[in-house]
């Protein structure tokens, strides 16, 4: 995709280039023949449109692009180019990798480099510079933020399914070795204990990776109306054992007005319920949580605060990936799988709604799960969770 | 004469913009460096110390340049003050990505050991604070802004500010057990590193002034003295600029 686009740019610029060339030696002609004036006059005034043409077409592209020529003097740069990252300092540091680009291009080396700012926002830059065939340059600076994460993302995947399903296993397999070969009746029985508690937390693993999928493809969705309170209810009363056991008061806003929502009742109490059960978990003992729902216009917006320990920034934005941990030290004693804000996103989606967390590190979290009081296409929407 | 000039003005163009690049290079390395110290990055850590290398080589050659102009060509009044505050701003930056490299080191050797998240959260927002402060001196210096560069010496004081809430956090972590002595310290000393480029930020927006105005630093402890001895604040009356807090020694 990107080779292409490359190739493109390449081409385009050289036109550019051939064309700005014919433009300024079509002009000696003019002095020895001036017969011709005129029809030389539209040849060029024709020539100078269909470079404007290109120059603009250059100039809407998603990419920066810089045309130098063979002494390395810019004779071309659109717009995005001349700011590619909207901050002083970083163009900065753009601009000089840039400048080193045109250098190896002039020397007919191609090359690429990923540039990596951290920003904030974190931003992260590929340029290469192609040197052209009549001489000089193109440089292309593109933002690769975005395949730069999913990438992240996906190698993060497949690195955690493997950790969270292997570790349990591995761990059943030495529990197992070590029982067989023990005649003590005691450790035998703290043995067995422990291999229950695995299984438990690699059933759980699967049991949630199931639900996931399930909710993913949207299989089964049942629109019918359901009450915002009920639901709060229904996922308070779920934790209340695991509040209690930690003194946390875990307690629904009253609402100003009886809410009702469309959806899946056991989505959405899952979706609920996997949020207040978190903010449970990453509580301090004593605090509170606070969980309410609002409307807001076409909207119903749910929102469970806790006090707790917060989320680092850098990872706000991925806590609703799969497997995606904070703190895998802690993760492991609150017992979680690791899959429960994936769900909540996915129920989110697929009742065409959305789910946000704004968060500070030692402050606390607020979840927003916010979804449309009426439904109107279900199935179309589900398409989105992919 | 003229080719000489030219050549000149070329010169003095080429080092403020090197100048410009290390300094952008310094202000991306901060929100780095607090990344290798939050995520506990060991093999980051590595990268940014070498990568220092090459900071103090180019500052080194750009103060060489500098001097040279000065040696070679006599720059007078503007100029003058502009190759000198690049040689001062120079040295500065080059302090700050030492101190950048320091956090790195630091991180090393608090490596394993985790720190609770109101700590880190405030790690978070004194490197944010600090980066802040030397992007706009940097900002500054790119566009020759005087009232800018003023600014960052009111924007450093909420730095120092949470430095201290800083330390009294460590102070409650380790009196609660939950981070050892070994670690506390480590923290305070980054807390400090945080601070130093804040205030390497403010010096930076003072030369900026000074090139720009051509008056001294009108609020520092010179500048005290200044009004103490003579009662009269002349610009050039030959009295020393201010004496900078020596560099926390690495």
């Amino acid at each position: 995709m990107s080779f292409v686009l490359g190739v493109l740019l390449g081409l385009a610029a050289g036109v550019v280039s051939y064309l700005l060339f014919a433009a300024t030696s079509r002009e000696l002609p003019i002095i020895s023949s001036p017969e011709s004036t005129t029809e030389i006059d539209t040849r060029a005034q024709e020539n100078i449109a269909s470079l404007m043409q290109i120059q603009d077409a250059i100039s809407s592209l998603s990419v920066g692009v810089v045309v130098v020529d063979e002494k390395g003097v810019e004779t071309f740069r659109n717009k995005l180019a001349e700011s590619v990252t909207g901050i002083p300092h970083a163009d900065v540091l753009v601009e000089e990798v840039v400048e080193q680009h045109v250098k190896f291009a002039l020397n007919g080396e191609t090359k690429r480099q990923v540039l990596d700012l951290f920003g904030p926002p974190r931003k992260v830059f590929s340029v290469s510079a192609t040197p052209l065939l009549i001489g000089g340059a193109v440089v292309m600076i593109e933002d690769i933020t975005e395949s730069f994460l999913v990438d992240a993302v996906r190698t993060d995947f497949v690195a955690n399914i493997s950790h969270e399903l292997k570790t349990p296993v591995g761990a059943l397999a030495v529990l197992a070795e070590a029982l067989s070969q023990e005649d003590d009746l005691d450790i035998i029985q703290r043995l067995s204990e422990k291999m229950v508690d695995e299984a438990i937390r690699v059933g759980r693993t699967i049991d949630d990776l199931l639900e996931l999928s399930r909710i993913e493809f949207g299989g089964e969705a049942v629109k019918e109306e359901v009450d915002a309170e009920a639901i709060i209810l229904a996922s308070i009363s779920r934790v209340s054992p695991l509040a209690t056991a930690h003194s946390i008061k875990v307690a629904m806003i009253d609402l100003t007005q009886p809410l009702k929502v469309v959806g899946d009742r056991r989505q959405l109490a899952s979706a609920i319920g996997n949020l207040v059960e978190n903010a449970v978990k990453y509580s301090e003992a004593d605090s509170s949580v606070e969980v309410s729902a609002r409307a807001d216009g076409e909207w119903v917006e749910f929102t469970v605060r806790d006090f707790g320990l917060g989320i680092p920034s850098r990872d706000l934005d991925r806590v609703f990936e799969r497997f995606y941990r904070v703190d895998r030290a802690r993760s492991r004693d609150t017992g979680g799988t690791g899959l429960g804000l994936a769900i909540v996103r996915h129920v989110a989606n697929n009742h065409g709604g959305e789910v946000s967390v704004t968060s500070i590190e030692g402050e606390g979290s607020t979840f927003a799960f916010k979804i449309p009081k009426f439904v109107v296409h279900n199935q179309t929407l589900m398409k989105e969770s992919a | 004469m003229n080719d000489a000039r030219k050549t000149f003005h070329r010169d003095l163009e080429d080092v403020q913009q090197e100048l410009i690049r290390i300094s952008a290079g310094v202000v991306e390395s901060i929100p780095k460096c607090t990344a290798v110290l939050l995520e506990q990055d060991l093999a980051g850590a590595e990268s940014m110390i070498s990568a220092d290398d090459e900071i103090d080589a180019r500052t080194i050659d750009l103060e060489d340049r500098c001097i040279q102009i000065l040696a070679l060509q006599a720059p007078v009044a503007g100029e003058l003050r502009q190759v000198i505050s690049a040689l001062k701003i120079c040295a500065e930056i080059e302090r700050s990505a030492d101190l950048v490299v320091n956090i790195c080191k630091a991180a090393r050797r608090i490596y394993g050991h985790d720190f609770d998240p109101r700590l880190r959260g405030l790690v978070l927002k004194m490197s944010e604070q600090a980066r802040h402060l030397f992007s706009e001196a940097t900002s500054a210096y790119m566009t020759m802004d005087a009232s800018r560069a003023a600014a960052i010496d009111d924007m450093d004081s909420f730095l120092d500010d949470l430095q201290r809430q800083f330390i009294q956090a460590i102070f409650e972590s380790h009196a609660a057990g939950r981070i050892d002595l070994q670690v506390a310290i480590q923290l305070a000393v980054v807390a400090r590193f945080y601070e130093r480029i804040g205030d390497h930020a403010v010096n930076i927006g003072e030369k900026v002034r000074f090139q720009v105005t051509g008056l001294p630093p009108d609020r520092s402890g010179a500048a005290r003295h200044r009004q103490r001895l003579t009662g009269d604040p002349t610009p050039f009356s030959g009295i020393q600029r201010p004496q900078e807090t020596p560099p926390t020694s690495e």
